[in-house]
């Protein structure tokens, strides 16, 4: 027989690889990220920028975001797009609020994930089984998940001790890790205000203080996830759904099953983010905010993997917390950052040749700096937009060359091909 | 709903030893086998045979069947009627799965590979190694080196099957079945994307697999390639056997008529109908993509009235980029583009059909029709601005459908009326539908990219006769095909594309396939240039 020697015979050419980074290289940019907080600290004043208050409040915050992220990341990665997440964390800020103040956190933490995980059945019933659209499908759930919630509400609260027709009585905390001896010495360190090292003391600080055992499982369940999803089996079955799903079946993979098994992990996970919500204080009516949606966003930013949604619930969370926390400097001083931000993004994006996108950046860090330096203090409608104005920004900005699960929105029919 | 179990974990199943010996069952006995679809039946009564340890080619045209009986034999459904026998046992299979723990594997015409995972999790998928709960990522790979190795199959495994080239994801293919220990092999027009380079060595790679004792089921419409690799060859014809033939006795002719009852159509011009009138010039064009590399760089052709040019080119290498460059589908950040000596650069592509450019695209499905729309609806588009589909602002809704019917008689569209969904008609019907209507409207330039993709033979000889009667209408028109018989017979002058970049021109009288394929990936021209 005949072998032709050069095994690529063909022209088509090579896309090259994303640029991956050590593990030195990201502590580097994370001190590069960390001297420019400082030095905006030390220049405005505006010492919550990294106080370990405010860095407690912005865990708190990105929390809920990473698990509604991470419940994207199942979801999609099994190649069905999950707006209903939103929904999907009410039903769990429902269970968590229902059976949290009855039995305490965990119980309300378990009825949260089971709740969820009802939801994510009915999304997978719907456009698994049935092939409805699956943004239909999830704005379905996001519609009747409040009104259904609200309803049990009135039934069950309105006569529960502390409990009204729009909330639960209160869920007691679970409990929260602080370091001793660690954190009040960062604490010493951080009040002495030196540049750089103690704004690293006080973030720190805020990482080892009052720190819930809730965040520790959230960020062990991104890992987990990442693990399960890309060193498993069951992990494999489920991303090849999303790639490709007829190719799977071919393979004899029961897609329809691994799809329904992602999807009710995707609800159980968003029922998590919601019970993270309740736990400490109680069921609100209107309590998740849009936040599964930011979560599904963070999830995009990062490029369906489990880091890059983590980086992106982190931001919002940073803002968020910010907002939550601070009266107004920090988020003043923010806009600054903001501006150096956009213009390393600007440079990123136009080295990329995307002059488009690096002007505009541009454009945008220009305002915010004129508006930084020509006014003293926000008012306080836009502080509480903040979180959501600058996160929606950065992402818009910084997503570009984003590759999504080739067979994700798309409906599967058995057989079918 | 019933959901079939999956293949049990562990290793790869391995299927009983291979016996040879005269008295050894065949490999694979199809027996009286009848598959019925709503309104159709696809197969009737097929009995079919594969002796061990040899290249069993199947041939027929497209929608003869042939797919139908294999996804039979590989358990994607089950057949009416009839028995299926492995090795001499029968057996029933009620997924693909029971057809791989049988020791069948099938090679899709359409790959069906996940891009976004590495050869090796595509190879394993389905029946993965672990190591407890853990992927056991370096035995998979090991493994597949091996059988890379043992059957001279090399690819990369751990790359991203994204980055590969048809070739090796077609080897990935055959790599995949024999990872399951597949005995026999199903490989589904395996050809059709290929290079003739490239099924050298797919052939090669068969010779080997059959001297280690494997069957291959090898199914094609190429008389040629059939010819070379196969031991026996079994014609179906309209869902049903007509024979078998041997493949050193049988000629290219006696096979077709066997295929479709008649002489394969030819492609070919008459006298040359080429003017000195230039309608299609571009310069410099050059487009680059996202990331800002070039996909086409400096492409200077001319096309004139009567002249039909043929670009050949290894797919991916800037063939759909140059299409929607003219078209102005694709912004071009350089050259220029004149239509009968009018620069259209700027102007947009529904400005430049009405200036007289017809288009046949390469996917019908995704740039030509609107599947779910009727006939006349599909008439409409691209003619919206313009009589008789448009009156003034308005839609002529009886213009269009009026000169729907002309298009259908005209153009032989076979097709129960006008009022029809497009998905309604096979592609070759589909097909004349869209020639149709990219000839009316009085088109100077038309472009036909793949024109005869995936049609009978019928509709393949309506359709070059319809680009013989355009060219001589005067019309200029810029051919993209892969199949190279077709680029050399109904080409008058031939230009390779590779890489983005125009490499050399050929006499299409004087070039051979060959030469063409050795061009095309870049091989030396030096002695076939004219």
């Amino acid at each position: 027989m005949t072998m032709t020697t050069d095994p690529e015979p063909l022209a088509r050419p090579v896309k090259k690889k994303a640029r991956t980074l050590g593990p030195l290289a990201w502590v580097g940019l994370a001190a590069l990220g960390l001297l420019l907080f400082a030095t905006v600290r030390q220049l405005t004043g505006a010492t919550n920028l990294t106080s370990s208050g405010a860095i407690q409040a912005a865990i708190g915050a990105a929390a809920p975001i990473a698990l509604a992220g991470l419940s994207g990341l199942w979801s999609e990665r099994s190649g069905v797009v999950n707006i209903g997440i939103e929904g999907m964390m009410v039903l769990g800020t429902f269970g968590a609020g229902w059976a949290g103040y009855q039995w305490g956190p965990w119980a309300g933490i378990f009825f949260a994930l089971v709740c969820g995980a009802l939801g994510g059945l009915l999304h997978a019933m719907a456009t698994v089984t049935f092939g409805v659209d699956h943004i239909i499908s999830g704005v379905a759930i996001n519609i009747i998940a409040p009104g259904f919630t609200l309803y049990l509400a009135k039934l069950l609260f309105t006569n529960a001790p502390g409990g009204g027709q729009k909330q639960s009585p209160p869920v007691s905390d679970v409990y929260r890790i602080t370091i001793p001896g660690l954190s009040n010495w960062l604490g010493t360190i951080e009040d002495k205000q030196i540049f750089f090292v103690s704004d690293l003391a006080g973030i720190l600080r805020g990482a080892t203080t009052h720190l819930s055992v809730f965040t520790v499982l959230a960020v062990l369940l991104i890992v987990l996830s990442g693990w399960v999803l890309w060193r498993t089996r069951f992990g494999l079955r489920v991303r090849s759904c999303g790639e490709a799903p007829y190719a799977a079946e071919s393979l004899g993979v029961n897609v329809i099953k691994y799809k329904f098994a992602a999807v009710t992990i995707s609800g159980a996970t968003a029922g998590l983010a919601g019970a993270f919500l309740v736990v400490g204080l109680k069921f609100q009516d209107g309590q998740t905010g849009g936040r599964g949606y930011i979560g599904l966003a963070a999830m995009i930013f990062g490029n369906w993997r489990p880091g890059g949604m983590a980086m992106g619930a982190a931001l919002f969370g940073y803002t968020d917390g910010m907002q939550l926390y601070d009266t107004g400097g920090a988020i003043h001083a923010l806009l600054l950052i903001l501006a150096v931000a956009l213009v390393v993004v600007a440079i990123l994006q136009m080295r990329r040749g995307h002059y488009t996108i690096g002007a505009v950046s541009l454009v945008i860090a220009a305002l915010s700096a004129i508006w930084f330096f020509s006014t003293d203090d926000l008012p306080g409608q836009l502080v509480t937009a903040a979180p959501y104005a600058i996160t929606l920004l950065v992402m818009g900005l910084a997503s570009q060359n984003l590759r999504m699960p080739k067979a994700d929105g798309l409906i599967y029919r058995k057989g079918e091909h | 709903m019933a959901h079939p179990a999956d293949p049990p974990p562990g290793d790869p199943v391995e299927p009983p030893p291979v016996t040879r010996g005269a008295g050894a069952p065949p490999a694979v006995q199809l027996t009286g086998i009848t598959k019925r679809f709503p309104g159709v039946v696809a197969n009737s009564d097929i009995t079919f045979t594969v002796a061990r340890g040899t290249v069993h080619a199947l041939v027929g045209e497209n929608g003869a069947g042939k797919s139908t009986l294999m996804k039979t034999l590989y358990g994607m459904h089950r057949p009416d009627e009839g028995s299926i026998e492995v090795d001499g046992r029968p057996v029933t299979f009620h997924s693909p799965a029971d057809a791989i723990a049988a020791g069948i594997g099938m090679v899709h015409q359409h790959f069906m590979l996940a891009d976004n995972l590495t050869v090796w999790e595509n190879i394993v998928l389905g029946s993965e190694p672990v190591n407890g709960v853990r992927l056991d990522s370096r035995s998979a790979i090991d493994k597949i080196r091996a059988l890379g190795t043992s059957y001279g199959l090399t690819v990369d495994p751990e790359r991203l099957v994204e980055s590969l080239g048809v070739g090796e994801r077609q080897r990935v293919e055959i790599i995949k079945v024999l990872y399951r220990g597949a005995k026999i092999l199903i490989l589904d027009e395996p050809t059709a994307v290929l290079v003739p380079q490239e099924v050298d060595e797919l052939f090669g790679n068969l010779r080997e697999l059959k001297s280690e004792g494997l069957t291959i089921i090898f199914i094609s419409h190429k008389l040629d390639e059939v010819r070379a690799i196969a031991d026996e060859i079994t014609v179906i014809r309209r869902g049903t056997t007509v024979g078998t033939a041997d493949p050193k006795a049988v000629t290219n002719s006696q096979l077709a008529e066997m295929m479709v009852g008649s002489e394969l159509p030819v492609p070919e011009l008459r006298d040359s109908t080429v003017t000195d009138r230039v309608v299609l010039d571009l310069a410099g064009v050059t487009v680059v993509d996202g990331d800002g590399r070039p996909v086409l760089t400096d492409i200077t052709a001319a096309i004139h009235a009567g002249e039909v040019l043929g670009i050949a080119g290894v797919e991916g290498n800037g063939q759909a980029e140059l299409v929607d460059a003219i078209m102005g589908i694709r912004p071009i950040s350089a050259g220029r583009v004149e239509l009968a000596g009018v620069d259209v650069t700027k102007l947009s592509t529904l400005r430049r059909r009405e200036a007289g450019i017809g288009f046949i695209p390469e996917d019908r499905h995704r740039q030509g029709l609107i599947l779910e729309g009727t006939l006349w609806e599909n008439r409409i588009l691209g003619h919206q601005t313009r009589p008789p589909s448009a009156r003034g602002f308005r839609l002529n809704r009886s213009g269009a459908r009026k000169d729907t019917q002309r298009i259908v008689d005209e153009y032989d569209v076979r097709t129960p009326g006008i009022e029809v969904k497009a998905n309604s008609l096979s592609g070759g019907n589909q097909q004349k539908l869209i020639v149709g209507r990219e000839m009316s409207g009085d088109p100077v330039l038309l472009i036909a990219s793949h024109p005869t993709r995936g049609v009978d033979v019928g509709a393949q000889a309506a359709i070059w006769e319809h680009l013989r009667r355009a060219r001589e209408a005067g019309l200029a028109v810029l051919l993209i095909s892969a199949d190279l018989e077709e680029l050399i017979g109904m080409s008058d002058t031939l230009t390779v594309i590779l890489r983005g970049k125009l490499a050399g021109s050929y006499d299409p009288a004087a070039v051979t396939p060959e030469q063409l394929g050795i061009a095309m990936t870049g091989g030396d021209l030096g002695q076939v240039a004219s």
